[in-house]
C-alpha cells in the first residue's frame, strides 16, 4: 500500500516530520518498508524574480538577467526568450544539483559572469519537453522552495499491510489509524451531488440474482459526460500512489479506490445490452475478454455482472472490453458494490488475475460505504468530466449488516497481556478506534465495531486492539511463573549430537543438501528397477526438474557436494550429512521420514604436511570411522558382510553392516562407473547408516572385568591360508574357543606375492594369554597355544608356517 | 716403597687431571685400580712388608684408592652433567613448523545455530520436539487457523506433493501435534527444516526454523516478552535493543514480529537494516484461542505464547553470511570456518 503524506493530511491533522509518522505507523502494525521524498534534493531551487533582464554584451541569443531570492540580487544568463522583467521564475541558487548530477556553479558565459540558473519545467523533471524557462503564477514569497510553492512536496510510504487489515488498504484507512494514535479527529471529503439527471429507475435496471455472492450492489447513472484527460492535480496524485492516468471518468474510480479503499467500476451504458445490470454466476464454459485483452473461460463458480446478453465485468475482479470506457462514452453507470470474499479469491486466483479490486474484495471490504464512495465518485466525475447525475440511486442490499456487538471481559484483557489496565483506559483507546462501549457492569463491556473492520469478531480481536494502541513495548515484560516438570532429552537427541561430534573429530564436515533432488540421479546410481528408492515422493510444482521430488537417499547429494569441492581443487574431503530421506508409505497419510547418515571421504589420508604421511584413503579407513561409531554408541555383533551388496560400489571393496538380521547400512569404495557418472575422477568412499536402526542396536549394558595385575604372555602364529578365506574367519576361531586364559588376538601382519604360493596369502595373528590371578608359566600357556593351533587347522584347513 | 707409592699416587692424580673423556676415565681407573692395576700391583706387595710396616702403608695405599675412587666418581659426574648440557645445547627444533593435526570437521552453522537456540531454551526448561517434514493441510494450515481460501494462505507459497500433502511451510505444525499428544503445561522447542517455493539471494526453497511454544495456567504477552529478552540477551550478547511491533499471524493474537537493533551498524542505520536500525529478527504472539479449540484445549483455563525464527537469518547475522546461497553450496572452503 502505497500512501502520499499531502493527500493524508487531508484527512486528518498531522505535523510529524515524515520519519515519526513512518515509526509511528510501524509501531502500530503498518510497517513502512520504505519511504520516498518528491522535491527532494531541489531545495535549492526557489522561487525568484526576474527584476532586470539586459542584452548579453558578447551574444545575441543570450540575456544577462538580475534576479531577486528575497535574499539578495543574482546575475544569470540566460538563454531562453520567452519571459520578462517582472516575472516569477525558478531560480536553482548556486550549489544547486539538478537531475543527471548537474551541478550548478559560478561560471563565465561568454565573458559574464553567472550565477545561478532560471529552470525549465523539463531540467526540474516536471514535464518531458518544455520550451523556454519555467513562469510561476505563485503567490508564495520569493525565496520559498519551489517544490513547496507548487504543493508538490510530498513523502510517499511504502507500508506492508498484513492481510488482516483490509481496513487500511484507502487513504482515509491510514488517517483512521493516525488520528486514533494522536487522539485526533478524521475529516471526511466534502462533496455535493446536484441530482439534475432523469430519476435513474427510469433509466437502467439492477437485479441481483445471486445474492449469496453479492450481498449489496449500487449504482448511479450519470449522462453527457465529456471523456477527457483528468487535470494536473489528478494525474499526480494518482501518479504518485504508482497509479497511472487513464482518462478522467476512469481515474475518479481509482482516485476514490486510493481514498476510500472501496473499488468501483465504471460502465458506457450505452454499450450495456437493455441498460440492465445482472448479478449472476458465469455460465459454463463461457469466454469472456477482460479489460486487458485477454479472452478468459470461465467456470459457473466465477460471479460477473452482465447485461441483457452477456458478462460485462468478472465481478469484483476486473471489467469487460465489451463495456469499457472508450473516448466517445458519454453517458456511464457507475458500480459500487460488495462480493463475497471467498467467491473473488478463488476466481483471482483461477485465473491469476490480481487487481487492485480484487485483493480489496478478497480481503474483505466495508460494506457500509458503498455508497458514500459511490456518491464521492459520482460528485468528482459529474465536476471532472462535465456529466450529469440522474435522480436517485440504485442500493440492492438486502440484508443490512449492523456494526458487530462483542464482548469484552477487563480480567481477561490484563490476564492474556500481563497489564494493569483500567477500564477508563480500554475504553479510551476503544473509542480513539471509532468502537462504541456500552458498559454493561463492572469489569465487562459490550463494545461495537465498525463495519470497516472486518478483522474483528472475538474478544481476542479486541484484546489485540488494546495492546496494539497501548503499545507493546509499554507492556512490562515478565518471567512465566510455571509447573516444573522434567523429561531427560531424547535418546535420538542426544544420540544425533554425540554422532555428529564424533563425525567432527574424526575430520568430518557437515553438509546440508536440499531435500528434493532430480529424478534421474536415482538412474545414475545403478539402482535396478525394483529397489524401493525408486518409489519416491513428487512434488506438483516443483522449482525445476532438479528439485523435483523427495530424496529417497543421501548418497546424491553426497556425491554433488564431493564433485563441486573437487572441481574446486578441494582435492581431500571427508563430509557427512545427517537428516531425513522420505519414503512413501502405502494406505499411510504420511510418509516414512527416516534420519539417515551418509559420509563420504577421498584424498589423503592425513591432511597435507611436511611431516604427515601421504598415503590415501582407503576402504580400512572407512571401516575404522564405522568401528568407532560402533564402539562409542556400544553396538555389538556387527557383520560386515561382502555379499547382498548396493549396486553402487565396487563389487569387490563394499559390504553391508548387518546387526541381528538387520541390514543397518553399507560402506566401501564406489563404483567407477557411478563416479564417471558424477564427473570424479579419483577414488571415493562413502559409508551409510540408517539411523532410526542404529538407536535400537545402541547401548548395550555394560559389564566390566577387572584389570588382572599380572603380566600377559603371548605367541604369534604365522599362518599361511586361501586368500579367499576370510581374516574374520581366523579370528573368530580363535576368540571361539573356550580358553579362560585368552586375553586378546590381533591380526598384525597380512601379506601376499613373492614366496607365497597364487591363491593364498599369510596371516599373522598374536595371541595374548593372562591369567587374572597369577602369573602364567611357559609350561602352563604351551598346551592352551596347540590347542588353538589345533582348531585352526582342524576347522580351516590352513597351514601353520 | 714408600716413595714408589708416592710417586705412583702423584701420576695417577695427574692423570686424573686430563682425562677428557668417559672412556678414559674408566681406562684410567683399570690401569690402576684393575685387577693387574699399578695401585693393585703395590697392594699385592704389601705381604712382603714387615708387620710393623704393613698397616701404615696398608692404611696409606687404600687412602689413596678412596680417594682416587672418588675423584673417578666425581670426574664422571661432572663429565655425565657437561655432556648433556652439550647434548641440550645442540638439540634445537623450530617450533613454528606447523604440527601434526590430525584432520577436525566442522559442524554445519544451521546445525550450529540450532544447537545453540536449543541449548538456550532447554535452560529455561524447554524440550526439543519433532514434527514430519511431508505435512497434512489441517496441520500446516487448518488446525492453525488458515481457512481455506484466505489470503493469509498467500503469506506462505507452498510446495505440493501427490495424495493431497504439503511440505510444511513452517515449523508450527509441530504445535498442534504437541498439544494433540499431550495436556498442558507444555514447553517445546522445534528446530526443523521446512519448505517455500521462492529462490533468490535471500530466500531458499529449503531452510530452517525454530518454534517455540509455551502454555500454561496464567501465561502473558509480558512473559513472552521476557523470554524473549533473555534468549536475545544469551543469543546476541547482553544489552541487545528489543522492540516489539504489532503484526499479523492467524495462529497467535496479539501478534508481533520482534526485531533487535541492528548487529552492523549498532541502530545507527546501514544497508542491512535499511537505514531503519533494527532487524526483524523473528515472529511470535499469544496462542490464539481458535488454534486451542482444535486441539481441544480450553482456552479459559490456559493461555500461551509461540515464537518462530528463521535459522538461516541468525546464522547470516550472527557469522557475517550475505549470501543464503553459501547455506547450501557445501563449499568446504566455507564449511570449515564454523
Amino acid at each position: 500500500m502505497i500512501i502520499s503524506y499531502n493527500w493524508l493530511k487531508e484527512f486528518v491533522d498531522c505535523d510529524l516530520p515524515p520519519s515519526e509518522l513512518a515509526d509511528l505507523l510501524t509501531m502500530l502494525g503498518l510497517e513502512v518498508e520504505g519511504m520516498r521524498h518528491l522535491g527532494a534534493g531541489f531545495d535549492g531551487v526557489v522561487v525568484a524574480v526576474v527584476e532586470e533582464k539586459a542584452q548579453h554584451p558578447n551574444a545575441d541569443k543570450l540575456s544577462l538577467c538580475k534576479v531577486n531570492d528575497g535574499v539578495r540580487i543574482h546575475t544569470v544568463v540566460c538563454g531562453a526568450q520567452n519571459f520578462s522583467a517582472g516575472d516569477k521564475v525558478a531560480l536553482a541558487r548556486l550549489g544547486t544539483v539538478l537531475p543527471g548530477d548537474f551541478k550548478i556553479k559560478k561560471s563565465k558565459i561568454r565573458g559574464e559572469e553567472s550565477c545561478g540558473m532560471l529552470c525549465s519545467e523539463k531540467e526540474l523533471g516536471l514535464a518531458a519537453e518544455s520550451a523556454g524557462i519555467m513562469i510561476l503564477t505563485t503567490d508564495a514569497p520569493l525565496g520559498t522552495p519551489l517544490f513547496e510553492s507548487l504543493g508538490l512536496k510530498d513523502t510517499i510510504f511504502e507500508i506492508g499491510l498484513t492481510p488482516n487489515r483490509a481496513d487500511c488498504l484507502s487513504v482515509i484507512g491510514v488517517a483512521r489509524e493516525v488520528a486514533a494514535k494522536l487522539g485526533k479527529t478524521i475529516r471526511f471529503p466534502g462533496y455535493v451531488i446536484n441530482e439534475c439527471g432523469p430519476p435513474i429507475a427510469k433509466v437502467a435496471m439492477v437485479t441481483v440474482e445471486d445474492s449469496d455472492l453479492c450481498p449489496r450492489y449500487a449504482a448511479r447513472y450519470l449522462t453527457g459526460c465529456v471523456i477527457a484527460p483528468s487535470p494536473a492535480w489528478l494525474v499526480s496524485r494518482l501518479e504518485a500512489v504508482g497509479m497511472r492516468s487513464i482518462n478522467n471518468v476512469v481515474d475518479v474510480t481509482n482516485y476514490v479506490l486510493m481514498e476510500y479503499g472501496h473499488p468501483l467500476h465504471a460502465f458506457d451504458f450505452d454499450r450495456l445490452s437493455g441498460g440492465k445490470i445482472i448479478v449472476r454466476r458465469a455460465e459454463v464454459g463461457e469466454l469472456f475478454k477482460t479489460l486487458d485483452g485477454q479472452e478468459r473461460p470461465l467456470l459457473s463458480t466465477d460471479l460477473t455482472i452482465r447485461d441483457g446478453e452477456r458478462a460485462v465485468a468478472l465481478a469484483g475482479i476486473m471489467g469487460g472490453e465489451n463495456s469499457e470506457i472508450a473516448p466517445d462514452s458519454t453517458n456511464i453507470l457507475l458500480e459500487s458494490a460488495c462480493f463475497d470474499p471467498s467467491a473473488v479469491r478463488r476466481s483471482s486466483k483461477r485465473l491469476g488475475l490480481h487487481t487492485e479490486s480484487s485483493h480489496r474484495f478478497e480481503r474483505g471490504a466495508d460494506i457500509s460505504i458503498v455508497t458514500q464512495a459511490l456518491d464521492r465518485a459520482a460528485a468528482l466525475m459529474a465536476e471532472l468530466a462535465g456529466g450529469v447525475v440522474a435522480q436517485g440511486i440504485i442500493d440492492i442490499y438486502p440484508d443490512k449488516v449492523h456494526p458487530r456487538q462483542l464482548h469484552v471481559r477487563l480480567e481477561r484483557i490484563n490476564a492474556i497481556l500481563g497489564t494493569a489496565l483500567t477500564g477508563a483506559q480500554v475504553t479510551e483507546i476503544f473509542t480513539s478506534l471509532q468502537f462504541h462501549v456500552h458498559e454493561s457492569e463492572p469489569g465487562s463491556m459490550i463494545v461495537s465495531v465498525p463495519t470497516f473492520r472486518v478483522d474483528i469478531h472475538r474478544e481476542i480481536d479486541l484484546i489485540e486492539e488494546v495492546a496494539r494502541l497501548h503499545g507493546f513495548n509499554a507492556i512490562p515484560g515478565t518471567m512465566p511463573t510455571a509447573r516444573v516438570f522434567s523429561d531427560r532429552p531424547p535418546l535420538r537427541q542426544t544420540m544425533a549430537k554425540s554422532l555428529r561430534d564424533l563425525l567432527t573429530a574424526h575430520g568430518f564436515s557437515e553438509v546440508v543438501n536440499f531435500s528434493f533432488f532430480g529424478i534421474d540421479l536415482l538412474d545414475k546410481l545403478l539402482l535396478p528397477p525394483e529397489d524401493t528408492r525408486r518409489q519416491t515422493i513428487r512434488l506438483l510444482n516443483p522449482l525445476s526438474d532438479d528439485l523435483a521430488v523427495m530424496r529417497t537417499t543421501l548418497l546424491p547429494g553426497l556425491l554433488q557436494s564431493a564433485e563441486r569441492n573437487l572441481s574446486r581443487r578441494s582435492l581431500n574431503l571427508r563430509l557427512f550429512e545427517l537428516r531425513r530421506v522420505y519414503h512413501p508409505v502405502p494406505g499411510e497419510e504420511l510418509a516414512h521420514e527416516p534420519l539417515y547418515l551418509g559420509g563420504i571421504l577421498t584424498g589423503r589420508r592425513h591432511p597435507e604436511g611436511w611431516n604427515h604421511e601421504t598415503a590415501v584413503i582407503d576402504f580400512f579407513d572407512v571401516k575404522g570411522v564405522l568401528e568407532n561409531i560402533f564402539a562409542q554408541f556400544r553396538v555389538r555383533g556387527i557383520v560386515y558382510d561382502s555379499g547382498n551388496l548396493e549396486p553402487f560400489y565396487h563389487p569387490g571393496k563394499g559390504c553391508t553392516l548387518v546387526v541381528g538380521n538387520e541390514i543397518i547400512g553399507s560402506c566401501g569404495e564406489l563404483h567407477p562407473d557411478l563416479l564417471e557418472r558424477f564427473s570424479i575422477e579419483q577414488p571415493l568412499y562413502y559409508l551409510e547408516l540408517n539411523f532410526e536402526k542404529l538407536l535400537l542396536k545402541c547401548g548395550a549394558a555394560i559389564a566390566v572385568v577387572p584389570p588382572s595385575r599380572y603380566p600377559d604372555t603371548f605367541r604369534d602364529i604365522a599362518l599361511l591360508v586361501d586368500d579367499s578365506l576370510p581374516a574374520a574367519a581366523v579370528l573368530d576361531t580363535i576368540r571361539g574357543q573356550k580358553i579362560k586364559e585368552l586375553e586378546g588376538v590381533e591380526l598384525f601382519d597380512l601379506y601376499t606375492g613373492q614366496g607365497i604360493a597364487e591363491g593364498k596369502k599369510s596371516i599373522a595373528v598374536r595371541v595374548r594369554y593372562r591369567s587374572p590371578d597369577r602369573t602364567l608359566t611357559d609350561d602352563e600357556v604351551t598346551p592352551l597355544h596347540a590347542r588353538i593351533i589345533d582348531n585352526l587347522v582342524k576347522k580351516l584347513a590352513i597351514t601353520v608356517r | 716403597m714408600k716413595q714408589q707409592l708416592d710417586a705412583l699416587s702423584d701420576a695417577m692424580f695427574a692423570h686424573l687431571a686430563v682425562v677428557s673423556s668417559e672412556k678414559e676415565l674408566q681406562e684410567l681407573k683399570i690401569r690402576y685400580l684393575g685387577k693387574k692395576g699399578e695401585l693393585t700391583a703395590v697392594m699385592k706387595r704389601l705381604a712382603t712388608l714387615s708387620a710393623e710396616d704393613r698397616p701404615t702403608m696398608g692404611q696409606a695405599i687404600n687412602s689413596i684408592k678412596e680417594r682416587f675412587e672418588e675423584e673417578v666418581a666425581s670426574r664422571l659426574t661432572g663429565m655425565k652433567e657437561s655432556d648433556k648440557l652439550r647434548r641440550l645445547a645442540s638439540e634445537r627444533i623450530d617450533v613454528t613448523l606447523p604440527g601434526r593435526q590430525s584432520a577436525v570437521g566442522t559442524r554445519h552453522p544451521v546445525t550450529l545455530v540450532m544447537e545453540e537456540v536449543s541449548e538456550i531454551f532447554a535452560g529455561l526448561g524447554f524440550q526439543v520436539a519433532e514434527g514430519p517434514e511431508i505435512e497434512l493441510d489441517f496441520y500446516n494450515f487448518e488446525a492453525l487457523n488458515f481457512p481455506k481460501d484466505h489470503p493469509a494462505r498467500d503469506m506462505q507459497d507452498t510446495f505440493f506433493l501427490e495424495g493431497e500433502r504439503l511440505l510444511r511451510t513452517h515449523t508450527s505444525p509441530v504445535q498442534v501435534r504437541t498439544m494433540l499428544r499431550h495436556a498442558p503445561p507444555v514447553r517445546i522447542i522445534a528446530p526443523g527444516t521446512v519448505y517455500r517455493c521462492d529462490s533468490d539471494a535471500t530466500h531458499s526453497p529449503m531452510f530452517h526454523q525454530i518454534e517455540g511454544l509455551m502454555v500454561d495456567k496464567g501465561i502473558t504477552f509480558g512473559d513472552l516478552k521476557g523470554i524473549l529478552t533473555i534468549f536475545l540477551n544469551q543469543y546476541f550478547g547482553k544489552g541487545i535493543g528489543m522492540r516489539l511491533r504489532p503484526s499479523y499471524f492467524p495462529f497467535t493474537e496479539p501478534s508481533a514480529e520482534v526485531d533487535i537493533a541492528c548487529v552492523i551498524c549498532k541502530g545507527k542505520g546501514c544497508r542491512v537494516c535499511k537505514n531503519s536500525g533494527w532487524l526483524e529478527i523473528l515472529g511470535a504472539g499469544m496462542v490464539d484461542p481458535e488454534v486451542f479449540r482444535h486441539v481441544g484445549y480450553d482456552p479459559d483455563a490456559v493461555t500461551g505464547f509461540a515464537f518462530g525464527m528463521g535459522i538461516e537469518r541468525l546464522a547470516m547475522l550472527k557469522y557475517g553470511i550475505n549470501d543464503m546461497r553459501f547455506l547450501f553450496e557445501n563449499d568446504i572452503r566455507f564449511l570449515s570456518q564454523f
